[in-house]
């Protein structure tokens, strides 16, 4: 087939098309992100390349630098040029539909990691349950709270949120309101917005803190703005290890190498871990079987259910965790 | 060769001729797929052309607006803002529904956008009641650009660099940086629908792939041929575009030989951002949503990009749209060779502003040939 | 006396047209060369030539006696050639002694010397005996005083030879007193100069010796006493002229064109009263400054002013430039390149700036282009442009001449019922002067009428039927043809007696 895409213009006139359903087993896949900002995605993007090279297939790879309007248009370059299958790691979740739909109106099979479309009409998508996660990750550093305090009192939980344009970002507050629910009139809870950038949660999270400097639990919808916590929280003499005088439970999402470097030392509780290595085998397992079934428009839901790393299971899970495994790689160290 | 060798002088002022020729940039093209498409065949795959094409469109309305502004010698930096503002408005006008979870807390919630959707939601003519209010808003971004610049005598630089970075605010800030989707499909039709495609292939296949067959005729390609026909009759063929050219030339000249100077600014700055709202109704609709962040990164690159490699003058009063035109197929049809390439993003970005000053260079060869030539 | 330099035998061709032919002469050290000729003979390429910008196709140079074959601009300056350009080459945002050391400046560890600079510079003023200070910031300077700086700054790099070219165009009777009494200081000093002017009767005071080219070939030479200025101009056009102007062919009839009552623009013009009437040809004179231009621009409406009525054909007239124009007025302003003419346009563009409205038709005003091609010919042909295409060559490939016949012409397609002139003939060679001067008689002759501000009083004196002569802003006096007397509009002008 990839033989066939070679063939120039005039022969193609001619000759018949394309046969599908043909045996990948060694298939075209395109994988297409839209940038490698994060360290999550930045192990995302290793684990997908790596499993895709390791099982002979070819990956074709697509950095749209945050632009929605070249993803789309890359994503099209991916089908002209014949590719068998296409990894997708959208901007957001409106785009991720029109490119779902454009990649499957076109007959190639679609696979989206882990930011999932508005809508689940079309493809396969792997999708961490980021509400459960939160609540599981949240909900340990609020039993913490609730342990160190008196019985009666009302205790102040602050939580940072994500860009709410985001699924992610929604179903982790989501998550985390849950878990505040299972403590009715116990929590006064305070929301801080990042739109998932560390400048906005920098001068948020100030004026919550300068506000209300008392916090018994904050968590974090993502993990990379556990330094902006520390920016904040250090100078005001609130950045203690467990166990010290007034040390807050801090809570975050994801698992990343700091995460997992400050759990360790003890100034972070919890974080709730989406399983990257299950979500990248799962997305290439998905294309895969796709192709070689033959099937142009799979779809189906593949939730990774992830788990919370703590500081009470950090011994057994630490290495199914990303971040800690990043960090063993010596990902911190340079 | 032959016994009658060319004179060298010949030669040389042919290749003079095709480098002053107004398809020379069509030429270039044509010679750069040649000579790139036997080791990237599927650059001349009916798909890929398909979707150079499709990729050309929206772009090339966006930078013939920008020609006009370039031809009085200014520069218009808002394009991208003015795309993101009225792509906003008008999904915000038309969409048939919105997630309060994403819109609870932005300005627009309860008065102009709630959870049924935008005002115009299912009414009769909706979508063309959106683009005229987007048509609105962009007059308006245009206006006041060109006020600014005419009256106040202000560089185009500064007047727009402003814009940009208030009107895209605005955008974000009136969505709290929401995508507006769930748009009608008439509005959709307009980025993506064909009119007719073609299936290059067997007659006896059962069913057809989608993906072997190619749309032909397009409603973004309709649009934006419309749009530089028109473009370019009002730059090339009239009064309106002469005095253009003129104050691009010398303004001064211009101004003493009784051309309105400042109508005429304010013109071609009201002009540029419907271009560019046109364009970015292209784009909201192949995207299907509203979305304050289009038009944004490197985006004026290309515009500007393409038209300066078509040979608009950054100088003023040397411009056509046709030139555009060949500009903008060039750039796509180099972005997609790079991408073919399997470039990274940030190789792509480095070449592609290694060919914008190729271009710049070319330009001043031509500039210093046709003096020559003149003698 | 030596020579300084000699040509022997150059000849130059521009893609097998001839520029220059055999032109053979020498300059004697220590003396004033004039290089006359119209536009077109010649003359820059023969000063590229020996500037080392162009290199010629045959013959040779030498200087001192020994072959000099530059191969480009720095080797000029290396041996002691220096241009004075007619557009000046100065950085006009920086200081006099920075532009004298533009090339380098001398350091001191590593620091730009600016106590040297400073002395040296000083010395070099002073051997123009120039009293300004070198830290002054050259746009600050009077065109007149720029150029003595560009002449400071060719002393600065001890040039011997220092070549002029059209160095008046842009001076005040004074400043260019000044540069003669320079050139003459400079002289006695051992320069050599070469002079390259369209006024005559500055070349035939300055120099002592001529060269006069003509298509590309020395058509003449000899010392200044055998050339009377009637011989330079019938050696320079290859014909006798008879005479500098053409004869008036109408007398100016009664109606009043235009009449401007008590126009007062504080500090720029006071109270001024004028009157045009048709088929008249009113003359302007005052020295530089004396408000003519800024009185021109206040009638065709370019400048507001405080006071005073205008009035086109018995209509009062108000508002910006275009009501002037759409009333009946054309303005051809001093500043060809800056404010006639676009440069990188056609011919036939430039033709049709001032009346684009009327070639549109139908409701978006599409361009009737065989109505342009129509009558930008016509004009081509009734103004005599020298052109090779109307609708391809640029204007900035014409001669001065022509660019200035394409400038009025642009305003002929308007007929016009006042033309306002501004310097019409400045860097316009002899011959076409007489055809300019032409053009306007036949305008007049045509019943319009016509202002024209000059500085060169021969110029007035050939072609008015009536001058009237300022004095810093006001109208010192006028008077008829018939009065002309060349002694008392000088004196009016410099303010010595009033009417």
């Amino acid at each position: 087939m990839k033989r066939f895409r070679q063939i120039s213009f005039g022969l193609a006139l001619a000759a018949s098309t394309v046969g599908f359903g043909s045996t990948a087993s060694a298939a075209n896949i395109c994988f297409a992100f839209q940038d490698l900002e994060t360290e999550f995605w930045v192990a995302s993007h290793k684990a997908i390349v790596e499993t895709l090279t390791e099982m002979g297939h070819s990956v074709i790879e697509r950095n749209a630098t945050e632009d929605v309007n070249r993803q789309l248009e890359q994503v099209r370059d991916c089908v002209a040029q014949g590719v068998d299958g296409i990894i997708l790691i959208p901007q957001d979740g409106e785009s991720a539909v029109t490119i779902v739909k454009e990649a499957t109106s076109n007959d190639v099979p679609i696979v989206v990691f882990n930011r999932p479309p508005a809508n689940n009409d079309n493809g396969v998508i792997v999708v961490a349950d980021n509400a459960a996660i939160a609540e599981t990750a949240a909900g340990f550093v609020l039993e913490q709270a609730i342990a160190a305090a008196p019985s009666d009192a009302k205790l102040h939980a602050v939580v940072i949120v994500g860009d709410l344009g985001d699924t992610n970002a929604i179903q982790r507050k989501k998550g985390f309101e849950a878990a505040v629910a299972k403590f009715p009139e116990r929590f006064d809870v305070t929301e801080v917005a990042s739109d998932w950038d560390a400048a906005t949660a920098l001068a948020n999270l100030e004026a919550a803190v300068t506000a209300k400097p008392k916090i018994d639990a904050m968590f974090t919808s993502s993990d990379f703005l556990f330094p902006t916590i520390r920016s904040v929280l250090e100078p005001r003499g609130m950045w203690k290890k467990s166990g010290e005088e007034g040390h807050i439970p801090l809570a975050g999402l994801d698992g990343d190498a700091t995460a997992c470097k400050l759990i360790k030392e003890g100034y972070v509780d919890a974080t709730g871990v989406q399983d990257l290595y299950f979500e990248a085998e799962a997305s290439v397992n998905a294309i895969v079987k796709a192709i070689e079934a033959g099937e142009t428009d799979p779809n189906e839901v593949i939730a990774d259910p992830g788990f919370a790393l703590t500081t009470a299971n950090l011994a057994e899970r630490e290495m199914d965790m990303w971040g800690c495994k990043l960090l063993a790689e010596g990902f911190l160290d340079n | 060769m032959s016994s009658s060798p060319v004179p060298r002088r010949e030669l040389k002022d042919k290749a003079v001729d095709l480098l002053l020729s107004d398809q020379f940039v069509l030429y270039l093209s044509i010679f750069y797929v040649l000579l790139l498409a036997p080791f990237l065949p599927m650059l001349v795959t009916p798909a890929n052309l398909v979707n150079v094409l499709s990729n050309m469109w929206p772009l090339l309305i966006v930078a013939i607006g920008q020609t006009f502004v370039l031809a009085i010698g200014g520069i218009d930096l808002s394009q991208g803002a003015a795309i993101a503002l009225t792509s906003v408005l008008g999904a915000v006008l038309i969409t048939g529904a919105a997630d309060p979870a994403t819109f609870a807390n932005t300005p627009i919630w309860g008065w102009l956008l709630t959870d049924a959707g935008g005002p115009l939601a299912g009414v009769d003519h909706g979508v063309v009641l959106a683009i005229a209010a987007m048509l609105v808003a962009a007059v308006v971004i245009g206006l006041i650009n060109g006020m600014a610049v005419a009256m106040f005598a202000m560089p185009a630089f500064i007047v727009t660099l402003v814009a940009m970075m208030i009107f895209s605010a605005f955008a974000l800030w009136l969505t709290q940086s929401g995508n507006v989707a769930n748009l009608p499909d008439d509005f959709i039709r307009l980025g993506r629908g064909d009119i007719v495609s073609v299936y290059f292939g067997a007659k006896e296949e059962a069913k057809i792939a989608r993906r072997a067959i190619y749309s032909l005729v397009t409603y973004p390609m309709v649009i934006a041929m419309c749009v530089a026909l028109a473009a370019h009759m009002l730059l090339n063929r009239t009064v309106f575009g002469s005095q253009v050219l003129a104050i691009g030339m010398n303004r001064k000249a211009a101004e003493i030989s009784g051309v309105r100077v400042r109508r005429i600014i304010i013109a071609v700055f009201v002009l540029s951002a419907v271009c560019a709202m046109i364009g970015g109704l292209l784009f909201a609709a192949r995207l299907e949503a509203g979305r304050p962040t289009l038009g944004g990164g490197s985006f004026l690159l290309d515009v500007i990009g393409a038209a300066v490699i078509g040979g608009t003058s950054l100088f003023g009063g040397k411009a056509k749209v046709i030139w555009t035109f060949f500009g903008v197929m060039f750039y796509v049809i180099m972005a997609s060779s790079l991408s073919a390439m399997n470039l990274s993003a940030f190789q792509i970005d480095m070449v592609k502003g290694g060919i914008i000053l190729c271009a710049a260079l070319l330009d001043v060869l031509r500039t210093r040939l046709k003096r020559e030539r003149v003698r | 006396m030596t020579d300084l330099l000699s040509l022997q035998g150059l000849s130059k061709s521009w893609f097998g047209i001839p520029a220059n032919r055999d032109v053979s002469f020498s300059v004697r050290e220590a003396s004033v060369l004039g290089i006359i000729g119209q536009n077109g003979a010649g003359k820059s390429t023969l000063m590229n030539m020996i500037g080392g910008v162009v290199k010629p196709t045959s013959g040779h140079m030498l200087w001192r006696g020994l072959p000099y074959e530059p191969a480009g601009a720095a080797d000029a300056t290396r041996i002691g050639i220096a241009f004075i350009h007619q557009e000046l080459n100065l950085f006009t945002n920086l200081s006099v002694a920075e532009n004298l050391y533009i090339d380098g400046f001398p350091r001191r560890m590593g620091l730009i010397d600016w106590k040297r600079i400073n002395e040296r510079s000083r010395q070099v003023l002073s051997r123009l005996s120039l009293d300004f200070d070198p830290s002054v910031e050259v746009g600050r300077l009077s065109p007149g005083e720029r150029q003595l700086v560009e002449i400071a700054r060719a002393l600065h790099n001890e040039a011997s030879l220092l070549i002029f070219d059209e160095p008046t165009t842009s001076l005040t009777p004074r400043e260019t007193e000044r540069l003669f009494a320079t050139i003459e200081n400079l002289k006695s000093q051992g320069c050599t100069i070469i002079y390259i002017s369209h006024i005559l009767s500055d070349v035939q005071r300055l120099c002592d010796d001529i060269v006069v080219l003509r298509d590309g070939e020395l058509v003449s030479k000899g010392t200044i006493t055998e050339f009377p200025i009637p011989l330079m101009i019938r050696s320079m056009i290859g014909r006798d002229m008879g005479g500098m102007f053409p004869p008036r062919s109408n007398q100016p009839q009664g109606a009043t064109v235009l009449e401007a009552r008590g126009l007062t623009q504080p500090g720029v013009i006071e109270d001024v009263d004028l009157t045009v009437h048709e088929g008249e040809i009113l003359g302007l004179f005052g020295l530089m400054g004396a408000g003519r231009s800024e009185l021109a621009r206040v009638l065709f409406g370019l400048d507001k002013c405080a006071k005073g009525t205008i009035s086109l054909k018995g209509r009062p007239l108000e508002g910006p430039v275009r009501a002037h124009i759409e009333a009946g007025m054309a303005f051809v302003t001093e500043n060809r390149r800056e404010e006639g003419l676009m440069m990188d346009a056609s011919v036939a563009e430039n033709l049709t700036l001032a009346s684009l409205a009327a070639f549109g038709r139908g409701p978006f005003a599409l361009i009737d282009r065989d109505r342009v091609a129509e009558r930008t010919e016509r004009m081509r042909e009734e103004l005599n442009i020298k052109a090779s295409d109307i609708h391809s060559q640029p204007a900035k490939a014409l001669s001065g001449g022509n660019q200035q016949k394409v400038v009025i012409g642009k305003w002929q397609l308007r007929d016009p019922d006042l033309f306002i002139l501004d310097e019409p003939t400045r860097g316009v060679d002899v011959g076409a002067k007489y055809e300019i001067y032409s053009l306007i008689d036949q305008i007049a002759a045509r019943g319009g009428g016509i202002m024209m501000i000059s500085s060169e009083l021969e110029e007035l004196m050939g072609m008015a039927d009536r001058i009237v002569v300022m004095n810093r802003g006001e109208i010192k006096g006028q008077v008829l043809r018939q009065d002309f007397d060349r002694e008392r509009i000088l004196a009016l002008a410099f303010g010595e007696i009033a009417e």
